[in-house]
């Protein structure tokens, strides 16, 4: 089965709830509960008991991607709650004090950078993260990696040397400026251009910013497997197991791809 | 060499074939040294200008340096050849930047300091230059001279400073990726022996354009400029510039894994840009000297080693000739009629030596680069 799914803040930003409410009756079978801003982690841990994930065999959270050196300590606080098998994926900036995040080991998984962040980006930036947390894993980020260098010789060189480190991907396509969109037939492209080198079992998490988010739920499902069906087309994989929507129907097509 | 760092981690080919030829090149490494000095102090005026003019550079920038300073050879009386690499946006604002640099480029003191002159007269550096044109136009009306020399100097002759350089390592990829894409012949058989073809030809085609361009408009600046820096010009043409040339044809043998002896070289399109991007990002004499330990590790011969001392003895001579200031000056005052001035003829030697080991490098009976350069870099 392919673990795939959506990270929360890309389905509703700063609403876990909603997003996790919106991929039931979907056929996502991989989730990121995402904490992007430092104020959605304390509720965010505080939710977790309660979360109904039974859906999910994949369950990772995404840490805040900005917070100063003296909130690093209460973050550190906050994610050991998070449980010992989902991953937690970190933006290296955001790390202060490397030595204080080694205790998570294979836990934390880095993500490579897009090119607004001063490192994180290549394989010799990522060297030096993984030198200092050598158990870490890798949160590989497929349009990071292609923001930072269209031709993908970088994201070649991070999968030549780090590939057995990935414990999931992040799929999106990203603009110059850095912000996030549905995939296009270019990124597509690019991806596929590497997808022979991708650990074929490492879950897919789409961070496509969800362009329904004001329209009912029908269309906004619609739109989640269609995206979940380009991804794993970008990354050459399989389709997705049909899921039922609420009148028990299918919802995902087995016809092309549009553009 | 105590200049040169050590192969290895961060270290340079370059020491580590001096150290299996057990030769010491004082002059190589008295250029190495002192390029790590300029780009240092140039790194840091621009840095410091930069921040006291406002302006916060992103990765949308980077400040290239070209010729002697790019290639790790700076001696006294080497240009100042920058250029300020944009990729982005269209955005009014990076011309302030390249003001900036300019300004701080101009202060009378670092050239006092560093021996460095302003770029030459022909006006291909020390300005703006637009990632645009330079992946884009590739042959046709539009690929002006400046277009071809700022394209192909960014693949073998550039070296970021500064503390942002992604834009320089994109547009590098992505003029590579242009070359490797519309190559169609490119990793496929041959029909004839079923040999996959691992050269790049439209690359190797642009390089040798390149040369033939540079060795024209030597005697168009003989014309346009009166004589004025002859001999000078002549002996680079025949060292320096040639030596470009070769290590920009030795890139493109270099993608056959038969050359570069590496097992990992696969035959797909990202491990080629990957290989040449690597290959790339040495200096050319480092190309030069990485391909002959290769050999040397690989299959010694009295042939490799001689050749190899004999090219870098030449070079080694060459940038001790143009670090003399005043041989330097002797032969930039020469017309052509000076033919028989005793430094020129000292320097011609030097360029016939060093000439002889390039054909005997890429022509010799023994070179592993023969076939190559028959079949591919001659017709």
């Amino acid at each position: 089965m392919a673990l795939i799914g959506f990270s929360t803040g890309a389905l509703k930003l700063g609403d876990f709830q909603e997003a996790l409410r919106l991929m039931r009756c979907s056929s996502m079978t991989a989730v990121e509960l995402s904490a992007l801003r430092l104020p959605e982690l304390p509720v965010l841990i505080d939710a977790l008991p309660k979360l109904n994930l039974r859906q999910f065999s994949y369950v990772s959270v995404h840490s805040p991607s900005r917070f100063s050196a003296e909130s690093e300590d209460g973050v550190i606080d906050l994610l050991r709650k998070v449980p010992n098998d989902w991953p937690i994926i970190v933006h290296p900036d955001t790390i202060h004090d490397p030595d204080k995040w080694a205790g998570f080991g294979s836990q934390l998984a880095i993500e490579n950078m897009d090119r607004r962040k001063p490192d994180g980006r290549s394989a010799q930036e990522l060297s030096r993260w993984f030198d200092q947390l050598p158990d870490a894993r890798l949160c590989f980020d497929l349009a990071h990696a292609h923001q930072c260098d269209r031709t993908m010789t970088e994201a070649f060189r991070i999968l030549l040397k780090f590939k057995d480190r990935i414990c999931q991907l992040h799929i999106s396509e990203l603009d110059s400026a850095g912000h996030h969109f549905p995939l296009s037939y270019g990124s597509m492209q690019a991806f596929s251009e590497i997808a022979s080198l991708i650990p074929s079992d490492s879950p897919a998490i789409i961070e496509s910013l969800n362009p329904q988010q004001n329209a009912s739920e029908d269309p906004q499902r619609a739109w989640m497997e269609r995206e979940a069906r380009r991804a794993t087309t970008a990354i050459g994989r399989g389709g997705l197991q049909p899921a039922p929507n609420s009148s028990g129907q299918t919802t995902i097509s087995t016809g092309p791809v549009p553009a | 060499m105590s200049g040169i760092p050590w192969a290895g981690q961060g270290g340079s080919p370059l020491a580590e074939l001096g150290q299996i030829l057990g030769r010491r090149w004082a002059h190589l490494e008295e250029a190495w040294e002192t390029t790590l000095r300029a780009n240092h102090l140039l790194s840091k005026i621009i840095e410091d200008k930069l921040i006291a003019s406002g302006i916060d550079p992103n990765s949308d920038t980077s400040v290239i340096m070209h010729g002697s300073l790019a290639r790790h050879e700076c001696t006294q009386g080497s240009d100042l050849d920058w250029t300020l690499l944009v990729d982005s946006q269209a955005d009014a604002k990076d011309q302030k930047t390249c003001l900036a640099i300019k300004s701080a480029l101009s202060d009378e003191s670092i050239f006092k300091e560093l021996g460095l002159k302003q770029p030459g007269p022909e006006g291909a550096f020390g300005g703006v230059e637009f990632s645009q044109p330079i992946v884009h136009f590739i042959g046709g009306e539009e690929d002006s001279n400046s277009n071809t020399t700022r394209r192909v100097l960014l693949l073998l002759e550039a070296q970021p400073i500064g503390i942002r350089r992604e834009a320089f390592d994109r547009v590098r990829k992505g003029i590579l990726r242009r070359y490797i894409d519309e190559d169609r012949g490119l990793l496929r058989k041959s029909l004839a022996d079923e040999n996959v073809r691992w050269v790049p030809l439209f690359l190797l085609n642009d390089f040798a354009r390149y040369w033939r361009t540079m060795a024209v408009d030597f005697a168009y600046k003989q014309f346009n400029r009166g004589n004025q820096g002859y001999a000078l010009r002549n002996i680079k043409l025949g060292v320096s510039r040639k030596l470009l040339f070769a290590s920009g044809l030795l890139a493109c043998f270099w993608c056959d894994p038969e050359i570069s002896k590496d097992k990992n070289q696969e035959a797909s399109k990202l491990s080629l840009l990957n290989c040449l991007d690597t290959f790339l990002s040495l200096t050319p004499l480092e190309r030069l000297a990485l391909f002959i330990s290769v050999q040397i590790k690989t299959a010694d011969s009295e042939f490799i080693r001689k050749t190899a001392a004999d090219l870098f003895g030449a070079y080694d001579e060459f940038l001790g000739l143009l670090n003399d200031p005043e041989r330097r000056k002797h032969l930039n005052e020469l017309t052509p009629d000076d033919d028989t001035d005793a430094v020129f003829q000292e320097a011609r030697i030097i360029r016939r030596s060093f000439g002889l080991a390039i054909q005997e490098m890429f022509l010799g009976e023994g070179s592993p680069l023969r076939q190559h350069s028959i079949e591919k870099g001659v017709f």
